[in-house]
């Protein structure tokens, strides 16, 4: 045995030599972090939540319906967290103008799609990521009309919605100014509004300026249409500047500008600003209660592993397909059988052309040009009515929607697409009756979770079809006038709205008119599927404008 | 009404195009003649290939556009595109049943498998499916309208995601660094030539 002080100068050498070269030193610990990554703090999972800490609201989607209240009640110094099944991506760097390569801003989980017009769903109106839909929406932002919500009092057809428009005015006024909504004003189908866009309209492409000059000489009145993208640089609290939008033309597949008003440059921004928490990649899988019914939290899935969250409140605003899936999934607020029921999508009939001249429809923002001459057409033979918008168009999407209704094939297939700088197309979007024939259940096919995939049966009725026939014909004349060949209609139907309706009664509606569950008493409910009917305009603006509503109410309550 | 030959890989070479832009373009780029199929077996893929040469003729090409590869790689990786028809099997299925149907049409109308006829008796066969009008049992399992809606709007996706699809309809929306500002009728930037 060595006496002691032989052993305290033999620890002069420790077990782990101390390398003295800075540079062989850094060698070495890089190579360390490389067998080892838990041990690099960039590779650290994010710390998991405590599991009894409860949060005073969890808000389950970051997309129009969910992110503007999220920002409202972090701004009320709530404690709020945001829930979002996709990832979190930066546009400046990941996103390609590329639209293949754009896919993943799609929900491109299966939907089974059944009735006599089955609904395409993934790119035509369902998304995923930090911004939901918004990320791939075409900004086209118009208010809805008074009348839109008076339906079943104009025409004894439908319902009305459980409040006027003077509910959604000062909201619409706000998100509109939040946003930066680049529009006419004044309105020329509403003259009278209190306040005009902030910022002077975007400019006209091809297409845009062949449907002013043809509906100019048929005496359709046409205006550059309200899109939530910047015509200049644009400065919010909050979030600081905004890019002007460069006519990339490329919305639908995603802005890498900041340019266009998705949640994930606007609202969630301001959240978290606000000290709101978003959560990536995390998708909800069960919602829990206790004894009385009452929400304890929810249970989401997140890079493998199975995390629990306790909240006092639940913001369920996962769109019109997840909303009532989860719904259902979880037995909840199912009380009034309309979970699900009356799915709506608005007639969005497309007429396209060839030109002699050179559109390039890739440029410029795609809905430019506006007409609501035909809100409520005098020669009607239906209730309600559409809005006509002249449109730019991708070549992917182009030629994907052409097959399918043209089912070209071969060397004519070549032939016509090599006509694609000289092709200009228009289209309506028209309101949609909620029907007991169109809903949404859950099949007996399972997802790659074991989940039970959504089916949403859709066949446009007798009001739709009248519609349609009546736009076909108005949208072929327009384009004749316009000088177009080869003219050819595309019927189909966008967006996703009903499922979980809002209402007076319990027995009617899934939700009260501040978009409260009737069976449960701290679930609130807002995005698409609370539309009691679908309205005559592109619903995001109005999502929006509902959201923060629907915060408002919430936090009446509180006080 | 197409660009010169060369014009979208020579934009690709330029800052006219962002980084993302161009990794995914040049990706799709390199050519795939010697893609070997993993989700069909190799007849299947043959019957395939040879569907989608019908369906996308491209004999001005010394190595056409492949379309095949990304039907095969999508179905073995199982991936979807965020719905289907309620009327039609799953995917993988509806393939294998539908391409099965094709050489039954075959068979019925010249007694010998797709792969074998000639170009000519090959486009009956297309056009028969393509008006619904092609006989086979198995189009008693896979609705045949849906199927050929389907097929087509895939193998067109795959086709004018190229690179070369886009020079051939000039399309030149990716070179979109700067903006554009001539956005009107009959408005070109610079780098936007001229049809051919």
């Amino acid at each position: 045995m060595p006496d002691e002080e032989t052993l305290e100068e033999g620890t002069l050498t420790p077990l782990q030599p101390e390398i003295q070269d800075p540079l062989l030193r850094e060698i070495l610990e890089e190579n360390d972090l490389q067998a080892d990554p838990s041990r690099n703090p960039l590779e650290q999972p994010a710390p998991l939540p405590d599991p009894s800490d409860e949060v005073d609201c969890v808000v389950i989607g970051t997309g129009a319906g969910g992110a503007p209240l999220l920002a409202r009640l972090a701004q009320a110094g709530l404690r709020v967290v945001a829930l979002e099944a996709g990832p979190r991506r930066d546009p400046k760097t990941d996103y390609a103008t590329d639209e293949k390569a754009q896919n993943f801003l799609f929900w491109n989980d299966e939907r089974l799609s059944a009735g006599q017009n089955p609904v395409a769903f993934g790119k035509n109106n369902s998304g995923t990521g930090v911004g939901g839909s918004t990320l791939h929406y075409t900004a086209y932002t118009p208010r809805a009309h008074r009348s839109d919500l008076t339906l079943h009092t104009d025409f004894g057809q439908g319902v009305d919605w459980p409040f006027g428009i003077e509910e959604l005015e000062p909201y619409y006024e706000e998100v509109e100014h939040f946003l930066g909504v680049s529009g006419p004003t004044p309105y020329p189908w509403d003259p009278t509004r209190r306040k005009g866009y902030p910022l002077a309209p975007l400019p006209l492409n091809g297409a845009a300026q062949l449907m002013e000059r043809a509906c100019g000489k048929l005496g359709i009145r046409t205006s550059p249409a309200a899109n939530a993208a910047l015509s200049a640089r644009y400065y919010q609290e909050g979030i600081g500047w905004r890019e002007a939008c460069t006519n990339r033309g490329f919305c639908q597949a995603g802005c890498n500008r900041g340019a266009k008003a998705s949640m994930d440059v606007t609202f969630l921004p301001l959240a978290e600003s606000f000290g709101a928490e978003i959560r990536a990649d995390a998708y909800v899988t069960e919602i829990e209660r206790d004894a009385t019914g009452r929400i304890t939290g929810v249970v989401y899935e997140q890079h493998g592993r199975t995390v629990r969250q306790r909240c006092r409140h639940l913001f369920l605003c996962a769109g019109a397909v997840e909303t009532p899936r989860l719904l259902l999934l979880n037995e909840l607020a199912l009380n009034s059988g309309q979970v699900g029921k009356h799915f709506m999508a608005h007639p969005g009939m497309q007429v396209w052309g060839t030109f002699p001249e050179d559109i390039r429809p890739y440029k410029g923002i795609p809905g430019g040009l506006i007409s609501e001459d035909t809100h409520r057409p005098q020669d009607a033979d239906f209730a309600g009515g559409y809005l006509l918008q002249s449109i730019g168009v991708m070549p992917v999407t182009f030629a994907t929607q052409m097959v399918r209704q043209r089912k070209l094939w071969g060397q004519p297939l070549r032939d016509y697409m090599r006509n694609y700088n000289h092709i200009a197309g228009i289209n309506i979007l028209g309101d949609c009756m909620p029907h007991a024939s169109n809903f949404m259940e859950l099949s007996d096919e399972k997802d790659a979770r074991g989940l039970p995939k959504p089916r949403l049966h859709f066949t446009a009725q007798e009001n739709e079809q009248r519609m349609n026939r009546h736009a076909e014909k108005l949208m072929r004349q327009i384009w004749q006038e316009a000088g177009a060949t080869d003219i050819w209609a595309f019927e189909r139907y966008a967006h996703v709205i009903g499922t979980a309706r809002m209402g007076r009664r319990a027995d009617e509606a899934v939700v009260d008119p501040d978009g409260k569950a009737f069976d449960v008493p701290n679930l609130y409910i807002c995005d698409n599927s609370v539309f009691p009917s679908a309205l005559s305009v592109n619903p995001a603006l109005t999502i929006m404008a509902l959201s923060l509503r629907t915060a408002d109410k919430f936090l009446a309550t509180l006080r | 009404m197409e660009y010169p030959a060369g014009t979208v890989r020579a934009l690709l070479q330029t800052d006219l195009v962002t980084p993302a832009t161009r990794a995914a373009l040049e990706a799709r780029l390199a050519p795939q003649t010697d893609y070997a199929p993993q989700f069909f077996d190799a007849d299947t893929y043959q019957l395939l290939r040879a569907v989608a040469a019908r369906v996308f003729p491209q004999p001005e090409r010394e190595t056409p556009i492949e379309l095949a590869p990304n039907v095969d790689k999508r179905l073995l990786e199982g991936r979807a595109d965020g719905w289907r028809y309620d009327a039609m099997p799953p995917d993988r299925e509806a393939y294998r049943l539908g391409l099965g149907g094709i050489n039954q049409a075959a068979q019925a109308a010249f007694r010998q498998d797709f792969v074998e006829l000639t170009t000519e008796q090959q486009d009956v066969i297309i056009g028969q499916l393509a008006a619904g009008e092609a006989p086979g049992e198995n189009w008693q399992q896979v609705p045949q309208d849906k199927f050929f809606e389907e097929m087509l709007a895939e193998l067109a996706e795959s086709y004018y995601a190229h690179p070369l699809a886009q020079e051939e309809i000039g399309y030149v929306g990716m070179a979109d660094v700067p903006g554009w500002t001539h956005i009107g009728l009959n408005e070109l930037e610079p780098r936007e030539p001229e049809e051919k």
